[in-house]
């Protein structure tokens, strides 16, 4: 699904190359779920937006379903987001001005999903979740991983192929956590959905199948 | 997705309601502006709509200097109509009217019943051939063909008659001595016409169309009308005309005065007839004798430039708004690019936003606009008012609103919309919204230019009114009463005047129907021997006056004396102007001998017909015009003119001395209308477009820098707001709340001084031209400028102020803890 090869990302100071990320070269196969770890500055984040196509590679080649994501312009990348990948953000980022049920509806209006199936799979979210309740709620009216809870939900109502998630539970408290970390096993074990995250703790990264380390831009085997 | 995007707009405009105020509040005044301006406008450009036949009718003017002047009438002579209908065979019909003022008019048979009416013309029977005025009773092609016979509008058949069927036969009398038969009756004309009747008399059998000499340019008194007929090429017509007007010129100059045309062109004279359109002649005619006070078409310009800068200011606000506070938008913009959506789609998400603003903006400006409607139709003196019923008013005002909201919104939208997703759902602090303080800082001092420039301009206008009102005129304006309808009294006036010259408080009187302000004129021809020659004429104002007349107007005598009524021969003495000494060529004028032929020859004139006139006295200039030209030549001579009588008074109890002579009056004439006015007021109503313009340039500079300021305020709330984190820890490091203040304050500051330096060289252009159509006019000075500087600076310090002073007194703790 996902090929990267001989990625670069560097910043250029007059001679001067200071790599964030170099020599990366990985494969991800649809149905994995793997967990990006590394110590703070390794590139982590960095090589999940590579990923999620929020920035470019300096150097090297992606390769995303076969298709050259070096070429797509920003249409192109819309229409990635909408039909293949979903955002889990450590900050939850939902949109302050739209209640939870907007916040949902969001991506699907963007896919021009019609209203009545907006509708249906919108409810189907709020109840496999739990959060039916909050539907009409705006995001400071929620806690944390209430908050988060909706970002998955939002994340995952598109559908997507796969799923980036930079450290998700970063912001929560232990068993608020577990409880978003099953969510993910679960998807990746029953759906089938392809899973990426970043993560410093080895508890979490224990929920996936496999481990990708970077340490100084570098992955290390 | 459309409904999505309005929601989102409506909860946006409701979380910040002061920037949502601000927005629609700067937008609605620029609106309400805009519309104001664009109903006067559209008012001014549709004069003359309703006629039908306006694109085939012509009227004929002409440019004639002669004599020592130059000048453009409105008017002909009244051969040319009749020539024109006979020798153009283009011209399907022609109509002249004679303008002679007002009338009073009566019911016949009862005197106490006399109303001065305003709106008449004489005219020919063929006046409702040309103009397509609805007859509403009587024969149209008919009713005016038959001598003594009047015509009248619904208006005036309903206030004497009480219906256009009763008024049908009656008989009115004008002036208590003309009686007029009523033929007809005709749907009043609407007020965008360049000219307007209440009351039409019949030019039939009028005495001096009778006696007026059959030549061209001799006698021009009439406005002369031509209707083409259909398909006509008004252009190679325009030649034609000029043409005939030539070779009939030609013929004046051989018959009358003796000599040939090239002769007469020699000299640098000339006297070219040409032809008007209809449509142009509101905005674009300007001559002796125009039917009515005609707008400007350099006015119009300025309105539509005001209105758009006005509409662009209050824009310029959204766009400043909406940039700056973009980092509160920059996380929601990158979360829907993350979630699929389009830099299109978004850009659709910031327009229906702006247009939401701009529609809720048009809304209110519609209230605003409703609400200071009768004011405004006060100040611009038209009867303007917002055609809710139109559907094309609707229509362009949607679009109005559309185009407002593309135009404030599409800035913002294309900015915003351009974020890069990953720096801000990274969540970069320093937030896109910060980098592009440069344009925004550019958007500020044009708007500011603008205000300065307006400001600028009202000091000037207010400047040169107070000018034109303190200027020493050679006259004295003030403390003189003039009474109207003086001749109504006939030769009783003199016993009036007697009269009321007994009260203690009237120092002096005079019966003149000329004025130095707007009355009576009449220019002849005086000659410097018993002959016309080529260059031995000067054109001059002669003005009939009584002995009494200049100590009234309180004129000083250069040289010589005034009239004396002991004097016999003063009846053949005359009295000059310093320009028309200057015109004559006399440098010891006292003794002169001119001379003037007192009835229009028919063939060159002899030398007895001419009248000799010695000059007894040289009075000092006085503006006996606006102070737009200079002063021309004019003379005096003593005789009878009844048309006003003008009365100094101590200028104590102005009540009570009007009331004496309203007493007076009374008793001389019960049913004549008393009617008077001060010479002040009627010189200051020369200047009414002028004090038109000023106060209007006074309230578009006031709006234009009440939404400026409005922007500013919402720009410097802004800069507070972000910077709260900066001033909690300046405030612990122990800032003073003076230096926090000032530091807020330096940057605004900076773009209001760059926009003054822009704006003074402009308004000095600009002024400078508004300024040169004055011959007087005061010198534009460096403390005007200084003024409008420390005007808008002071403005925008206290505008800035009053968030830097709250942000610089907040208690630091609080912000601090905050973040």
């Amino acid at each position: 699904m996902i090929e990267l090869k001989d990625i670069e990302r560097y910043f250029q100071t007059g001679s001067l190359k200071t790599y964030v990320l170099r020599y990366v070269t990985a494969k991800i196969l649809e149905g994995e779920f793997v967990s990006i770890m590394g110590p703070s500055g390794a590139g982590k984040s960095t090589l999940l937006n590579i990923i999620g196509m929020l920035e470019e590679p300096t150097a090297g080649e992606y390769w995303f379903l076969g298709e050259g994501v070096h070429k797509f312009n920003e249409r192109r990348r819309a229409e990635m987001y909408r039909e293949y990948i979903g955002f889990v953000f450590q900050a939850y980022h939902l949109i302050d001005d739209l209640t939870v049920y907007e916040n949902l509806e969001a991506p699907l209006i963007y896919k021009k999903v019609p209203s009545a199936e907006r509708k249906s799979r919108i409810a189907d979210l709020l109840d496999r979740f739990n959060i039916v309740a909050k539907k009409d709620l705006f995001p400071n009216q929620l806690s944390g991983g209430q908050q988060q809870l909706v970002g998955i939900a939002r994340a995952l109502i598109g559908r997507p192929k796969l799923i980036l998630a930079d450290e998700p539970t970063g912001n929560l408290q232990s068993q608020q956590a577990e409880e978003i970390m099953s969510i993910f096993q679960q998807l990746n074990k029953e759906e089938g959905v392809t899973i990426i995250q970043v993560t410093h703790s080895e508890e979490n990264a224990g929920y996936g199948n496999r481990i990708l380390n970077l340490k100084d831009g570098k992955i290390d085997a | 997705m459309l409904l999505n995007y309005i929601t989102i707009a409506i909860r946006n405009l409701r979380k910040h309601p002061l920037y949502s105020g601000l927005n629609i509040v700067g937008l609605a005044l620029g609106i309400a502006a805009c519309l104001l301006i664009f109903l006067y406008l559209a008012y001014e450009t549709s004069y003359d709509n309703w006629n039908d036949r306006a694109d085939r009718t012509v009227r004929v003017a002409s440019d004639i200097n002669y004599g020592g002047s130059q000048m453009g009438f409105a008017v002909a002579g009244a051969v040319i109509g009749p020539d024109c209908g006979r020798e153009l065979p283009e011209v399907q019909s022609w109509c002249r009217f004679r303008n002679r003022g007002s009338y009073l008019v009566r019911r016949e048979g009862e005197l106490q019943s006399n109303i001065r009416e305003e709106d008449v013309l004489t005219v020919d029977s063929s006046f409702f051939e040309v103009f397509p005025v609805k007859v509403l009773q009587g024969d149209p092609l008919h009713c005016l063909t038959q001598p003594n016979s009047i015509a009248i509008s619904r208006s005036r058949a309903e206030k004497f008659f009480s219906s256009p069927q009763l008024a049908m036969g009656q008989t009115l009398m004008l002036e208590n001595e003309d009686r007029r038969l009523i033929t007809a009756v005709f749907e009043d004309m609407p007020q965008n016409t360049h000219f307007r009747a209440d009351l039409l008399l019949s030019l039939v059998n009028d005495q001096e169309v009778q006696e007026s000499p059959p030549f061209w340019g001799m006698n021009n008194n009439f406005q002369t009308y031509l209707l083409l007929r259909k398909g006509t090429d008004k252009v190679a017509f325009s030649k034609k005309f000029e043409q005939l007007a030539r070779q009939k010129i030609a013929i004046t100059a051989q018959q009358v005065m003796g000599f040939s045309l090239e002769e007469f062109e020699k000299t640098g004279q000339y006297a070219h007839f040409y032809l008007q359109n209809i449509p142009d002649i509101h905005l674009h005619s300007d001559l002796t004798a125009e039917l009515a006070v005609n707008g400007n078409i350099r006015y119009v310009w300025v309105f539509s430039a005001i209105a758009l800068f006005i509409l662009l200011i209050a824009c310029i606000n959204f766009m400043n708004l909406a940039t700056a506070r973009s980092s509160m938008r920059a996380r929601e913009i990158g979360v829907r690019k993350v979630l699929g959506g389009t830099r299109t789609g978004l850009m659709g998400q910031f327009l229906t936003e702006s247009i939401l603003v701009s529609a809720l903006s048009v809304g209110l400006a519609l209230l605003l606009a409703t609400m200071v409607m009768a004011p405004y139709n006060e100040l611009t003196g038209r009867d303007l008012s917002i055609p809710w019923a139109q559907p094309l008013f609707w229509l362009t005002l949607a679009g109005g609103a559309g185009l407002v909201g593309l135009l404030a919104g599409s800035y913002p939208a294309f900015f915003l919309s351009a974020f890069n997703a990953v720096q801000v759902v990274k969540g970069d602090p320093s937030g896109p919204g910060r980098k592009k303080v440069g344009f925004r800082s550019v958007l500020v001092v044009f708007q500011f230019s603008i205000s300065v420039v307006l400001i600028l301009a009202t000091i000037l206008v207010f400047k040169q009114l107070h000018y034109i009102q303190t200027k020493s005129l050679g006259f004295q304006k003030s403390q003189v009463i003039i009474l109207d309808d003086a001749y109504a009294l006939g030769d009783r006036i003199y016993a009036f005047k007697n009269e009321i010259l007994q009260n203690p408080a009237i120092e002096s009187a005079t019966v003149s129907g000329y004025l130095p302000v707007p009355s009576s004129r009449s220019d002849m021809n005086f000659f410097t021997s018993r002959v016309i020659e080529v260059d031995n004429t000067v054109d001059m104002q002669r003005w009939r006056v009584d002995s009494d007349y200049f100590k009234t107007m309180g004129m000083d005598l250069q040289s010589g004396r005034f009239f004396d009524p002991a004097i016999r021969t003063d009846s053949s003495a005359v009295i000059i102007n310093e320009a028309a000494a200057k015109l004559f060529g006399f440098d010891d004028p006292l003794g002169k001998k001119i001379y003037t032929l007192d009835n229009t020859p028919g063939s060159t004139p002899k030398p007895e017909d001419f009248k000799e006139l010695e000059v007894i006295g040289v009075v000092r200039n006085f503006h006996w015009e606006s102070l737009r030209s200079n002063i021309g030549p004019l003379c005096f001579q003593l005789g009878r003119s009844r048309g006003l009588a003008s009365f100094r008074y101590t200028g104590k109890d102005t009540e009570a001395v009007i009331a004496s002579l309203e007493k007076e009056w009374k008793s001389l004439a019960p049913d004549q209308p008393f009617s008077f006015r001060f010479l002040d007021d009627a010189f200051n109503r020369m200047y009414r477009a002028e004090q038109r313009i000023g106060t209007l340039a006074g309230l578009f500079a006031l709006l234009s820098v009440i939404i400026s300021c409005l922007g500013l305020f919402g720009l410097s709330a802004f800069t507070a707001e972000q910077r709260t984190k900066e001033i909690g820890i300046r405030k612990v490091l122990g800032a003073s709340v003076l230096g926090i203040t000032s530091l807020l304050t330096k940057d605004f500051l900076k773009l209001v001084v760059i926009a003054i330096l822009i704006a003074s060289p402009l308004s000095y252009y600009l002024m400078g031209d508004w300024l040169s159509d004055f011959a007087y006019r005061i010198d534009i000075q460096w403390w005007m400028f200084a003024t409008a500087a420390v005007i808008a600076v002071i403005i925008a310090i206290v505008t800035v102020s009053l968030q830097s002073i709250k942000a610089a007194l907040a208690n630091p703790v609080k912000s601090l803890r905050n973040e």
